[in-house]
């Protein structure tokens, strides 16, 4: 029978410590925060699933202690817009009720272009656009990230970026 | 093919999506880590509660059970057509059993909905 002493070591080994938290947390919640806000389009939803992503993390350490940094932030992605699509799904859909709107605008143009384009597409577009000019993920790393498979990817990211440069180009007639 | 292939539009598009991206990230900071540390706490607090009740629901379960059963075998051993050859002493015992099991069943019941501290 193991002594207090072995549990305690094997419940440190298995909890992500506080500072290892925190230091995983400051390298990666801006992206994910910004990537919920980009595709939820709303900032109450945006920190709530932030919570919810980081919070799975830290419930279920045993499966993630194997990973490196960049397999956990995939990880982290892959949580996150799993909880994006359960939110979709379960019906409280309201995106762009609360656009986050800069109050100020380094380029005015381009963010409101971006923005007006972002709400034009489809979640699933978003989400793609997103993590491949943004994230800079490639089709394996959008696929482990989003869960799609790899050759799906690449045909939805090829139709998401048309629709994406067709919404963009001088003669669209929504800009 | 590749997403990040350079062809002029994908570079435009990329920086295009950075700048928006650089934008929200300057004007929305996320929750703190405090916060999701204190979420992540209380829903452990709340998962271990749950373990620890567990086996307390299963034996409220299985009483439940055992006393439908009783009450089940009483009503059938001390049915009307019985009831003339049992005497009043027996007869009071049974009647004093079923009720203290089913008032102890309704108890049991009771207190595991009401909201605990």
């Amino acid at each position: 029978m193991p002594s207090s002493l072995e549990h305690a070591a094997a419940h440190s080994a298995t909890v992500l410590s506080e500072l290892a938290f925190q230091r995983l947390y400051d390298a990666n919640a801006t992206s994910i925060h910004s990537y919920l806000l980009a595709v939820s389009a709303r900032r109450d939803v945006a920190d709530d699933l932030l919570q919810e992503t980081f919070c799975r993390l830290l419930l279920h350490p045993k499966s993630t202690a194997h990973l490196d940094p960049l397999e956990l932030r995939r990880y982290l992605f892959r949580i996150a817009t799993n909880l994006l699509r359960d939110r979709h799904r379960s019906g409280d859909s309201t995106p762009y009720a609360d656009p986050p709107e800069p109050s100020t605008q380094p380029t005015p143009d381009t963010t409101h272009d971006i923005r007006a384009m972002l709400h034009h597409l489809k979640p699933r577009d978003r989400e793609l656009l997103w993590l491949a000019y943004v994230e800079g993920m490639d089709h394996a790393e959008i696929s482990a990230a989003t869960g799609l498979n790899r050759l799906s990817v690449r045909t939805l990211l090829f139709r998401a970026r048309n629709k994406a440069k067709q919404f963009l180009s001088p003669a669209s007639p929504s800009l | 093919m590749t997403p990040s292939r350079n062809t002029p539009q994908d570079d435009q598009l990329r920086r295009a999506f950075r700048a928006y991206a650089s934008t929200l990230a300057a004007e929305h900071t996320p929750p703190s880590a405090a916060a999701i540390l204190f979420r992540a706490e209380r829903r452990r607090r709340r998962a271990a509660i749950e373990r620890a009740e567990r086996p307390l629901l299963i034996m409220q379960a299985l009483g439940t059970l055992a006393a439908i059963f009783a009450a089940a075998w009483l009503a059938y051993r001390f049915a009307p057509h019985t009831l003339p050859t049992l005497d009043t002493t027996t007869l009071a015992l049974a009647i004093a059993c079923a009720t203290l099991v089913l008032a102890g069943c309704a108890a049991m019941l009771h207190a595991s909905r009401s909201p605990s501290a």
